[in-house]
């Protein structure tokens, strides 16, 4: 299964999930409720075991 | 083909690849494999002696495996030069020795077992791509029944069936029984103008392909019956129409619909297609004895070595992209280096000749002048202050900077490779990197001057020169309101952008903050823009644990047609600035 991983948009507050890899190159991202490309990946903290 | 293999200026390199381009325009070094022939090129006259004993039998990569050749071969009868040349992975007579026949046979020794490949470094000035297409292999679009029906042909595979030195000689006939077939049908678009499988753009070439070979079974056929299932005909270079015209006057059929699935008779191996006429809305079925299925072209599988290679970019369908689409279509990014023909877009003869001279003219015009006048904008590294760190040339997307790890000298920046984009200037931690024209001094001013009053009522939008900031000219002209708040600040990338002058700005009290910059696609300096990216996301993470609401640091890709989305996202910036409080600048301004 691709990889995923939650992101935020900066402009309206929308969460959303897209295929993401650390190995991928950058990709143009755009929120999906309002277009904006401000989207920032929430990186996951660390899980404990 | 011959005139240039005869040519005393021009050296073919055949059997050849290009394995490793250094240096920039006027100065590349090319490493070129040689592959060996296990022929002497000079000596071979193609006498064909050789062929007769060969006992290997392989498809004719030519013809498309409609017809053999032998392991000894040309690849096609006008290859240049014509000289036949060894496979050795199919010859049986190299190490240990099995065969040996066509050695034997050939009455000038001309074959050469123990030849070898080799490497040779070429100094060149300029470089031009022409490395051409693929085709689209039709299998996955199984309801037209490629890999079933031996009655369904590519277009490709039947140029050849119908070329004179084809396997057929010229002879129109269907693969099942060698029969002159008495109704044809062509099926157009198959992998091209289609959003789930195959290419969602015009392969460009295969409407004009097909209406000619109508016109040419026609001329030799006039009984065959002919059916061309198309979506739109797209005729529209010179004489075009008139050849579509000649070949509805001929009698071809054109029915708008594609057929959605095909049958087969199996005892006359006959084909059933069903179609939709969209025009008269009826659904009907033919029947037809040969489908000749009309593929689109793709870019080439080599396009990401040669990307590589030459520092190039792509565009989103995976051909060439070119500096810039009206003032610059042969031209490539990377100074120096020019497209011809389909490695940059699927395209006709015509145009790829037209395409061929342009870049052989832009070509000539620096090789003759021998020399290369560079814009001013180029940074230049501060070699005082340059810790020879190496990220300057790391996001460099030209790799114009010049750098020694192990002697640890100062940078250095190739002026004739620079582009400008800035992105040196953004990515260097101690200021080493002077960009001219659009110098730290020079941004970090207008950044103060923009929030020397009031600076809470300011948006700082640091707009590229090529997309963002065309787009608010664009959003002007279009007489586009925004709001007054807006205040642009014009770099040549948004690669160009620094952390610091993000950052001067919310210290001296921004309350919001937009970097904008080309869609990735259209990235003028191939792909400086991801940096921005980067450099934003990075930014955002630092803005966070000082305490400060990413939220008021905003990224927006917008291109020069873009006015309207200019506007609707500076009116954006200003209703995020609204819910900027007094105090939110205030700690930030301490924080910073
Ligand atoms: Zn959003």
């Amino acid at each position: 299964m691709a990889e995923e991983a939650n992101f935020k948009c900066l402009r309206c507050g929308h969460q959303f999930k897209a295929p993401f890899s650390p190995k991928d190159e950058p990709q143009e991202r755009a929120c999906p409720e309002c277009g904006s490309n401000s989207v920032r990946r929430i990186k996951e903290k660390a899980k404990k075991k | 083909m011959t005139d240039v293999g005869r040519h005393p200026r021009i050296e073919l390199m055949t059997l050849s690849e290009v394995v490793d381009v250094q240096g920039y325009i006027g100065n590349f070094r090319v490493k070129v494999l040689r592959k060996a022939r296990y022929v002497d090129e000079k000596e071979c006259t193609a006498c064909g002696d050789c062929l007769e004993d060969c006992p290997v039998t392989k498809p004719n990569e030519f013809d498309l495996g409609l017809s053999t050749r032998k392991a000894i071969y040309q690849p096609f009868p006008q290859a240049v030069p014509a000289a036949f040349a060894l496979n050795m992975e199919e010859c049986l007579g190299n190490n240990p020795i099995a065969c040996g026949k066509c050695l034997e046979k050939c009455e000038k020794e001309c074959i050469d077992y123990d030849m070898q490949d080799k490497e040779v470094e070429i100094k060149v000035g300029t470089i031009i791509v022409a490395t051409g297409m693929d085709v689209y292999d039709p299998t996955e679009l199984d309801e037209f029944g490629y890999t079933r029906f031996e009655n369904v042909v590519t277009s490709l595979e039947f140029e050849r069936l119908i070329n004179a030195g084809g396997p057929t000689e010229g002879h129109l006939i269907r693969p099942t029984d060698w029969q002159l077939p008495k109704r044809v049908a062509f099926i157009q678009c198959i992998g091209s103008r289609s959003e789930k499988r195959g290419n969602p753009y015009c392969s460009n070439v295969c409407c004009m392909n097909t209406i000619k070979d109508s016109l040419l079974i026609k001329n030799h056929w006039p009984e065959v019956e002919i059916k061309v299932f198309y979506m739109d005909i797209r005729a529209f270079g010179k004489g075009f129409e008139d050849l579509y015209k000649r070949s509805k006057a001929e009698g071809v059929m054109y029915i708008r619909g594609i057929p959605g699935d095909i049958r087969e008779d199996q005892e006359t191996k006959n084909l059933f297609l069903l179609a939709e006429d969209s025009n008269t809305g009826k659904v009907m079925e033919h029947e037809v004895d040969m489908v000749i299925l009309s593929i689109g072209l793709i870019p080439s599988t080599e396009n990401s070595l040669i990307r590589q290679l030459l520092t190039l970019s792509r565009t989103s369908d995976g051909f060439f992209m070119e500096a810039h689409p009206k003032l610059q279509p042969v031209d490539a990014p990377t100074k120096g280096v020019f497209f011809a023909g389909c490695a940059e877009s699927p395209k006709d003869i015509k145009d790829s000749v037209t395409q061929a001279s342009a870049s052989a003219s832009r070509a000539n015009i620096l090789m003759s002048a021998g020399k290369f006048t560079v814009e001013a904008i180029t940074s230049l590294i501060n070699e005082e202050l340059c810790k020879a760190c190496g990220l300057c040339a790391r996001v460099c997307p030209y790799h114009a900077i010049e750098f020694d790890k192990e002697k640890k000298l100062p940078a250095r920046v190739i002026e004739a490779s620079c582009a400008g984009c800035g992105t040196c200037g953004a990515e260097c931690a101690f200021d080493a990197v002077v960009m001219r024209h659009f110098t730290d001094q020079q941004i970090l001013g207008q950044v103060e001057a923009i929030l020397e009053e009031n600076p809470q009522d300011k948006v700082v939008v640091f707009a590229c020169n090529w997309c963002s900031y065309a787009g608010a000219d664009y959003a002007g002209v279009s007489r586009l309101q925004y709001p007054p708040s807006i205040r642009i600040i014009r770099t040549m990338c948004s690669g160009r952008v620094d952390e610091k002058f993000v950052l001067h700005a919310f210290k001296l009290g921004a309350p919001i903050v937009l970097v904008s910059g080309c869609h990735f696609a259209d990235c003028h300096y191939i792909n400086a823009n991801r940096w921005t990216q980067k450099r934003v996301e990075k930014l955002w993470d630092k803005l966070e644990k000082k305490g400060i609401r990413p939220e008021r640091l905003q990224l927006e890709w917008i291109s020069a047609a873009e006015g309207l989305k200019f506007a609707k996202v500076m009116k954006e910036m200003e209703e995020l600035r609204q819910g900027v409080t007094l105090e939110e600048i205030d700690y930030t301004r301490k924080e910073l």
